[in-house]
């Protein structure tokens, strides 16, 4: 477990600003903010490299707030790795070892056997980000912290050690906090997500609600929701949620109008009227050729600005009454359809898709 | 107009290094063959040289035993005051060495308080090798802390951090990473307090001028002989500085250009 309970810290100018969340035993949770927004920090105040000003923090079940970073039995990689250069790979990773077997054991499954006679100033970025992994872990620490451990790892290599993380964890136990500013990675690697923005939590929460509910247009935008629109909502009298939609967690929403830049759309959301930020998740929306009479409230033509491939995915920009709207569609489904920049389509999302912050 | 200046500027630089190698390259035409040779037969010259090696190396490991704790500090620990003693640090290296020297004498001196229990104590500072290592020690020290201050300064904190949580209590730490990865720039740190100690004159031709250093010989062949007996003293000295010069050159080589 790692508990912070109304922490402040200060690094430098930089300040943490009451920073409570807990990652339960056993949990992998991710931290996500950007540049700047005290995640390094942050870890460090939970490794003990930084003294915090106030508050408490729980690592395995103890009180290591104001312990030596040695005695709190946690491990830290940080994005630069920061291997001992006058020591060998096999050097660095005994360096904390538990046993010389244990590091010969983390070695072969991080595939770095081969590189332990060298000397670590040899080593290529991603290499060392590993050594760096298995240096940590042969600690069989009860905690583990990461500092985006991925970045500097090729594609393919980071998919594989996303995978060997995550086999040790679940094998080990351990509880992980990670450092990232790529929410795919969160979304992959998380169970516990944590927005931290200019020292402060702003949010936190499973990964898959953090990234469908964020609660405010800047988490939203970081997040990478591309449809995020400004505007006003507006209550429709003798409607309410939970007869559209019978779900029990809509239960007491109330049925919308939410009007942005001559747009209307149709919603429920547990929200008053008046000023609001609608959010769509570009996955959420769909297209199609023409109009359709179904359950689905909102559909609007358009003329499509932008088509962008990527990989099984093609985001597409339509422009409705200057309103520009992005869908999400598989690459199969966009060429299925036969689209091109110019067409007209009809862009459509359930009231169900917008999350209001 | 680029090449004019290309033109100046290779001026200018040609009289500076004349101006510096002039008096040197003159020194050792006139006094080197006669100061070398005098090694084998002028004893005086030779035991001034042992001597100044000897309260050099002396002085040399005093200051980084004594001041490497707080070259550390400077360079890692923020606290209140550290200004104010790196100010303090600093002001041998700008008070003129006779100074320091007279201020030396005041503390160490048979009159004084502390040098009158010493010396009661038998041990004598003004006047004895004790005093030519403390005046040595006084002005080369700065040098070292500086310079180590540096070295520590260049280890990124975050390689003690990373060892603190693999296991290692805070002087685990230093002495199994901080020490390793800035031992060449303390050892050129002690190699230039090694060097300034070597041809320190000012302060310990106040407390001490015999037994005499090689420095002090010197200016004393030349107050009481003239110019051609001290050539070739301070050729040898010359020709000494060449090992700290040439330590530093092998612990700096491989080092990219402009560090």
């Amino acid at each position: 477990m790692i508990s912070l309970e109304r922490v402040n810290a200060r690094a430098g100018s930089f300040e943490l600003k009451d920073i409570s969340f807990d990652v339960p035993t056993g949990a992998y949770g991710v931290v996500i903010g950007p540049a700047g927004s005290g995640k390094t920090t942050l870890l460090e105040t939970i490794a003990g490299v930084l003294r915090p000003i106030s508050g408490t923090i729980h690592v395995a079940g103890a009180n290591v707030t104001y312990a030596a970073p040695e005695a709190r039995r946690l491990g830290i990689v940080y994005q630069h790795a920061y291997l001992f250069p006058h020591l060998t790979v096999r050097e660095n990773v005994e360096y904390g070892a538990v046993s010389k077997d244990v590091a010969a054991d983390i070695s072969g499954r991080f595939e770095i056997r081969e590189l332990e006679g060298r000397s670590v100033t040899s080593l290529s970025g991603g290499e060392r980000q590993l050594v760096a992994m298995a240096r940590a872990l042969s600690r069989r620490p009860a905690a583990m912290l990461f500092d985006e451990p991925f970045s500097a790892l090729d594609p393919r290599t980071r998919n594989t050690m996303r995978r060997v993380v995550r086999a040790i964890h679940r094998e080990w136990g351990f509880t992980a906090l990670q450092v990232t500013h790529d929410f795919t990675e969160a979304g992959l690697l998380g169970e516990v997500a944590i927005v931290l923005d200019r020292g402060r939590v702003v949010q936190q929460g499973e990964p898959e609600a953090v990234f469908r509910k964020p609660v405010t247009p800047y988490i939203a935008d970081f997040l990478g929701a591309e449809n995020v629109f400004a505007g006003t909502v507006r209550s429709i009298d003798g409607e309410s949620a939970d007869r559209i939609t019978g779900r029990e967690d809509e239960f007491g929403k109330r049925a919308v109008e939410f009007t942005t830049a001559g747009l209307e759309f149709y919603a429920v959301g547990d929200i008053s009227d008046g000023p609001a930020h609608a959010v769509i998740r570009a996955e959420e929306v769909s297209l199609s050729t023409e109009t359709s009479v179904s359950s689905v409230k909102n559909q609007f033509r358009g003329c499509i600005i932008e088509i962008v491939p990527a990989g099984a995915l093609t985001r597409v920009t339509v422009d409705v009454n200057q309103t520009p709207i992005v869908a999400a569609i598989t690459s199969r489904s966009a060429r299925d359809l036969s689209i091109a920049v110019g067409d007209s389509v009809v862009v459509a999302f359930k009231a169900t898709a917008i999350h209001f912050c | 107009m680029r090449a004019i200046v290309t033109i100046v500027v290779a001026i200018v630089s040609s009289l500076f290094l004349l101006f510096i190698l002039g008096p040197i390259a003159g020194l050792l035409t006139k006094g080197g063959v006669r100061g070398v040779v005098g090694l084998a037969n002028d004893s005086e010259l030779r035991d001034a040289l042992i001597l100044t090696v000897v309260t050099a190396t002396t002085a040399t490991i005093l200051g980084v035993v004594g001041a490497t704790p707080l070259a550390y500090l400077l360079a890692r620990r923020s606290f209140r005051g550290r200004a104010v003693v790196s100010a303090l640090m600093d002001l041998p290296l700008v008070i003129p060495h006779p100074v320091a020297g007279i201020a030396l004498l005041l503390v160490l001196g048979r009159a004084s308080p502390v040098g009158g229990v010493l010396y009661n104590a038998g041990m004598r500072i003004a006047g004895s090798s004790t005093g030519i290592v403390c005046a040595m020690l006084f002005v080369s020290a700065p040098l070292y802390v500086s310079a180590a201050r540096e070295a520590f300064a260049r280890v990124d904190a975050r390689f003690e951090s990373v060892a603190r949580t693999l296991g290692d209590d805070a002087w685990r730490a230093f002495r199994r990473v901080t020490l390793p990865l800035s031992a060449k720039g303390l050892t050129a740190a002690a190699v230039v307090m090694w060097a300034r100690a070597v041809s320190e004159f000012g302060a310990i031709v106040i407390l001490t001028y015999n037994p005499k250093t090689a420095s002090v010989l010197s200016y004393d062949r030349f107050t009481s002989y003239g110019l051609s007996e001290a050539l070739p003293v301070a050729a040898v000295l010359v020709l000494f500085a060449l090992i700290p010069l040439a330590a530093l050159r092998a612990l700096r080589a491989g080092e990219p250009l402009g560090r």
